[in-house]
């Protein structure tokens, strides 16, 4: 196997010091689940390795009507989909945070670590997009801040400079009658990549019209992305169900998919088309509504509905 | 016929006798053998699936410090040896390779990090030859050939077309005439998909060589005598001088019946004189240990109007691989099922593709069969309006009936079996939309072949029971039961020996539903002498006639006069000084008669209309198992198999480039099998008539429950949504495509197999 040095900071600082120092040759890993396998398998074969772990500070969750959600870099998986704050105001996320991987994995691998995986299949990723997620990146020449939609550049590459950390991710607080889900299409109930994945997040008006609609997808195309066509399809509508089967039918023309060992191409878009319907009734149905775990969990990753 | 009540020790739930040294994390397994100076072994896969070796360079692996010996194909002796019917493969390629992942070379190395390095550093050069990887295109006469030289092997004699391994048939009566007089001919083509055995431990061996000169191999597998017969063979040396020690079994479903990878260790234990290990990575198991491939299967029968089934054809073709790993090609007499069809013509081809060879998997080739035969019998139900339960109870076997291999049907549960799933499970039954009910009725024999046992006297009036069969899903704890029932002491006075091939009697694999019924009938005879012969001590030293005697609870005693007798400690004690010394009994038999097993199950699922995906929410299995030895221990057998089965219909498939044949998802994270969050509740019923031969009377349980699962849903599925997918795994993709009707039915050209037998 493939040695390297393994650095471990004690600050954000400190690590910024360290990735400056070892350049190009340095990875950066949080909860490091993809990374062992990666590194196992030789796909990735750094000469060193910045370990996170023992960064104080950074594994908040924060919430407040203001400024919404705060999501530090360490944050796991397993304590997004604890929080009760996720479960009851962005259940989309909560629902993505439960579909992920397996209990063991979720407790190591760190949100901001799927982030800047950049995998179009991350689980967590559709519903940080549907809940417009903001990245708090800190380099070398100090602090920025970018839509998480302009972070995904390729699969595995985001917009991340060299020696810049994602520290914090941010969700604006979710307007009023707001609702929301994520659908994971698997085979399988658990431990399983997603061969689709759909949130749709709809706000809506006093009179029953859509306010907003954020609708995004995963593992149809070379990024996680939002399917602008379709959002736009419904805002100012009645989302009644033919607005929502022509949202839907938009959002399955939005993407990309690939046919892989997974599931062929044509069956991805008619997925996606499927699971956007089901996620927009389901948030229009619950919007306003504080719905149980229990639900979100169920409808995130059962086989059959 | 109620049996319960007359045993002491069987009917009852035993704990493992291994439970203890496996919960603990104390159980040894090969990959847990140290020895001193052990070096490690990694091996370099073919990158091609049809090529000549030009040339392999090992100079510069074989310069890496740490590095102890390098070997190829040609280092071996020139022997090609088969775990099939036929001669057809080297233990490593010499010349050419025949799919993507063979083992081309191997290095032992100071640890596992170098060796890697070693193979990364080989260089081969291929020079490539037309291949074929589909089976139907590789009969064909203009494509590739697999093996040339077919004709030479030896073993080679009853093949029939090109690229054909093996072609076994089986016919009564006249067919044509009673496909002529039937009212409705039905006929169906169904395909079912690679399938991987799933073990939770991968291969591992330990090779080590005495100072005497003698290998010994400690390893991970179900046949501790095959490996050391095919290690005799290939490396050509006596099986004398070889030492087959079986450590625990991680799972194996068939893959570990033969010899697999244990020959390159071997081989540079050998050269090196230090002891080498080798541990296969998930993705080796994947590509380099047989898997089962997908099998596509003709179907036709002729039916009466009142469902009397009168005629069958089956055209099975297995897709082998590149090599026999396996059979020949099994289920030619699963091709009319559990039923009475006095008409037939029952081909089974296996045909070799360049891709993975072909290996074993809990009954081989019968869950294939059994999709399509299932399958098939609601389709003919739905053809001629008849009840699908109605037609299997019609078309069943009965007792006295003759089976397809001549054999007559002797009493049995398979009635009984029906009867209680069809009660259990309320058929038939209105359900709501998107919703349906399935039946498949699963048929197998309990599995035969050499056993042994020997049983000897502890001071302490304990046993000491010792058989050549690898504990597989504690049949060492039924065996013990046997004994202490046949012995009439508890089950804590049977201490089950450790063994290896040295030590050991001869016996055969662990496998194909045999340990229970054919090593525990062994171990039933071996306690009856055992018990025979403390009876005749007794006899000797109470002075009273052997027929006087009575044995019970760990002693024999005057059957007048209770309180006399001798207990099993007194008389191990007396035997040491006795005329016929301490005292053993043994038993040895080459097979059992035919005794069939039976299995009938049903399920009900809920199907997506919207994604095509199918919910398992019951699952129900009845089994006559004759009598169960012990019952936790048979129904674990009997939720292993249904869960087995469960993921072949709905998520499990090995899948093959079909340009290369290379597997497409070596990996648990491609390769899905079913998790607890996917499955039903359990639900079983024991059906107890007891086998006419088998221990106690009780019949094998292992491999019928697996059968089952992926006609029984894939029914379920045309019952809840009127669409009938003949291809498995019944993937949601799958499942929608038939409910937007673009699903095509799977071509497949009989004509040309009947005109090549001259059938017109």
């Amino acid at each position: 196997m493939a040695r390297f040095d393994y650095l471990e900071p004690h600050s954000v600082d400190e690590a910024l010091q360290m990735l400056a120092e070892h350049g190009d040759k340095t990875r950066l890993v949080a909860g490091s689940t993809d990374f062992l396998v990666r590194w196992r398998t030789g796909v990735w074969r750094p000469e060193s390795v910045v370990c996170m772990q023992h960064v104080p500070g950074l594994d908040y969750i924060n919430w407040n009507p203001d400024d919404g959600l705060s999501i530090g870099a360490m944050a796991s998986v397993q304590d997004i989909e604890l929080n009760t704050e996720v479960r009851s105001r962005y259940p989309a996320l909560a629902a993505g945070a439960t579909s992920f991987a397996g209990v063991q994995v979720r407790n190591l691998a760190t949100v901001a670590g799927n982030i800047c995986n950049a995998s179009p299949a991350g689980d967590t990723l559709p519903a940080l997009l549907a809940y417009n997620a903001q990245c708090r990146i800190i380099g070398p020449s100090g602090e920025r801040s970018l839509p998480l939609d302009e972070l995904f550049v390729g699969p595995g590459r985001t917009a991340l400079a060299a020696g810049e950390i994602l520290t914090e991710i941010r969700l604006p607080p979710p307007a009023p009658n707001t609702g929301g889900l994520y659908i994971k299409h698997s085979p399988r109930g658990a431990m399983d990549i997603s061969a689709v994945g759909v949130a749709s997040v709809v706000s809506l008006n006093d009179d029953g019209t859509c306010a907003s609609a954020r609708i995004a997808l995963g593992s149809v195309a070379p990024t996680p992305l939002r399917a602008y066509g379709a959002e736009g399809r419904l805002v100012s509508q009645t989302p009644d169900a033919a607005n929502i089967a022509e949202a839907a039918r938009l959002a399955s023309q939005s993407c990309n998919p690939i046919a892989d060992v997974r599931s062929g191409a044509d069956y991805r878009r008619e997925m996606v088309r499927v699971l956007t319907e089901r996620t927009l009734q389901h948030g229009v149905a619950t919007a306003g509504d504080t719905p149980s775990f229990d639900d979100i969990r169920r409808l995130a990753v059962q086989t059959a509905w | 016929m109620t049996t319960t009540t007359q045993f002491k020790v069987l009917e009852q739930n035993h704990p493992r006798v291994d439970a203890y040294e496996k919960v603990t994390g104390r159980a040894t397994y090969a990959s847990d053998v140290y020895l001193p100076g052990m070096l490690a072994c990694k091996l370099l896969p073919s990158t091609r699936n049809h090529a000549r070796i030009v040339s392999i360079d090992t100079s510069a692996a074989a310069a890496l410090p740490g590095v102890r010996c390098v070997i190829t194909g040609t280092d071996f002796p020139d022997i090609r040896f088969g775990s099939g019917a036929l001669r057809d493969r080297y233990v490593m390629p010499r010349e050419v390779v025949n799919f993507v992942g063979e083992p081309v070379a191997a290095v032992a190395a100071d640890d596992e990090a170098t060796a890697q390095e070693a193979i990364d550093l080989i260089k081969v050069e291929y020079e490539d030859i037309p291949s074929v990887v589909n089976p139907l295109a590789a009969m064909g006469e203009g494509a590739a050939s697999v093996h040339p030289d077919l004709e030479s092997y030896e073993g080679y004699g009853f093949t029939l077309g090109h690229n054909v391994s093996t072609l076994l048939d089986a016919d009564r009566g006249d067919v044509e005439q009673a496909f002529r007089d039937a009212d409705v001919v039905v006929e169906d083509v169904y395909r079912s998909q690679g399938i991987n055995q799933g073990f939770l431990e991968p291969m591992a061996c330990v090779a080590d060589v005495e100072p005497s000169g003698r290998l010994v191999i400690y390893a991970s597998t179900q046949g501790p005598y095959q490996i050391r017969a095919g290690l005799a063979a290939v490396l050509e040396i006596p099986v004398s001088r070889i030492r087959v020690v079986p450590m625990e079994l991680g799972g194996g479903f068939g893959a570990k019946l033969r010899l697999a990878f244990e020959a390159f260790p071997a081989l540079l234990a050998m050269r090196t004189g230090r002891p080498v290990k080798l541990v296969n990575t998930r993705e080796e198991v994947f590509t380099m240990n047989g898997p089962r491939l997908p099998v596509t299967n003709y179907i036709r029968s002729g039916v009466m109007n009142d469902g009397t089934i009168v005629a069958r054809e089956a055209y099975t073709i297995f897709d082998v691989g590149a090599y026999l790993g396996a059979g020949p090609n099994s289920g030619i007499g699963h091709g009319i099922g559990a039923y009475r069809i006095p008409n037939f013509r029952l081909r089974s081809y296996g045909v070799y593709t360049n891709k993975i060879y072909v290996g074993s998997y809990r009954a081989s080739g019968v869950a294939d069969m059994t999709f399509a035969v299932e399958s098939h019998m609601d389709h003919i139900a739905h053809q001629i309006g008849m009840d699908a339960y109605d037609l299997r109870l019609h078309n069943a076997l009965r007792e006295g009936d003759v089976s397809v291999s001549g054999a007559v049907v002797p009493s049995n549960g398979l009635i009984e079996t029906l009867e209680a799933i069809k009660e259990k499970i309320d058929w038939p039954r209105q359900l709501e939309d998107g919703h349906g009910l399935g039946l498949a009725l699963c048929e197998w024999r309990s599995g035969s072949g050499p056993s042994t046992a020997a049983i000897s006297v502890n001071d302490d009036g304990t046993v000491s029971l010792l058989t050549g069969s690898t504990d597989i899903s504690g049949s060492d704890t039924s065996l013990a039961a046997i004994a202490a029932e046949a012995l009439g002491i508890p089950m804590g006075s049977v201490v089950v020996a450790k063994r290896d091939t040295d030590m050991a009697p001869y016996t055969g694999q662990s496998g194909g539903s045999r340990v229970v019924y054919s090593q525990g009938t062994a171990v039933q005879r071996a306690a009856e002498e055992t018990v025979q012969k403390l009876i005749a001590l007794a006899a000797e030293r109470l002075g009273v006639p052997e027929d006087a005697l009575g044995c019970e609870d760990g002693r024999v005693y005057v059957m007048d006069n209770e309180p006399q007798g001798l207990t099993f400690a007194q008389l191990a004690a007396a035997s040491i000084t006795s005329r016929g010394g301490p005292i053993i009994g043994t038993a040895s038999l080459s097979s059992m008669p035919y005794t069939p097993v039976f299995a009938a199950q049903a399920a009900e699922v809920k199907v997506d209309r919207g994604t095509g995906q199918v919910k398992v929410l019951r699952y129900i299995q009845a089994q006559d198992v004759g009598v169960a030895i012990n019952p936790m221990a048979v129904e674990g057998q009997l939720d292993g198999g249904v869960v087995q089965g469960i993921g072949r219909a709905l998520t499990e498939d090995q899948q093959f480039d079909p340009d290369t044949g290379a597997v497409r998802n070596p990996s648990f994270a491609s390769y899905l099998m079913p998790l607890a969050i996917d499955l039903p509740e359990s639900e079983v019923v024991l059906i107890k008539v007891p086998a006419e031969d088998g221990p106690f009377g009780a019949r094998a349980v292992a491999e019928p429950p697996g059968f089952g699962p992926p006609a029984a849903i894939a029914n379920a599925v045309y019952d809840a949504v009127g669409v009938r997918v003949k291809q498995l795994p019944l993937s949601g993709e799958r499942v929608l495509a038939a409910l937007n009707g673009d699903y095509d039915d799977i071509p497949f050209d009989v004509e040309a197999l009947r005109l090549a037998e001259g059938i017109i």
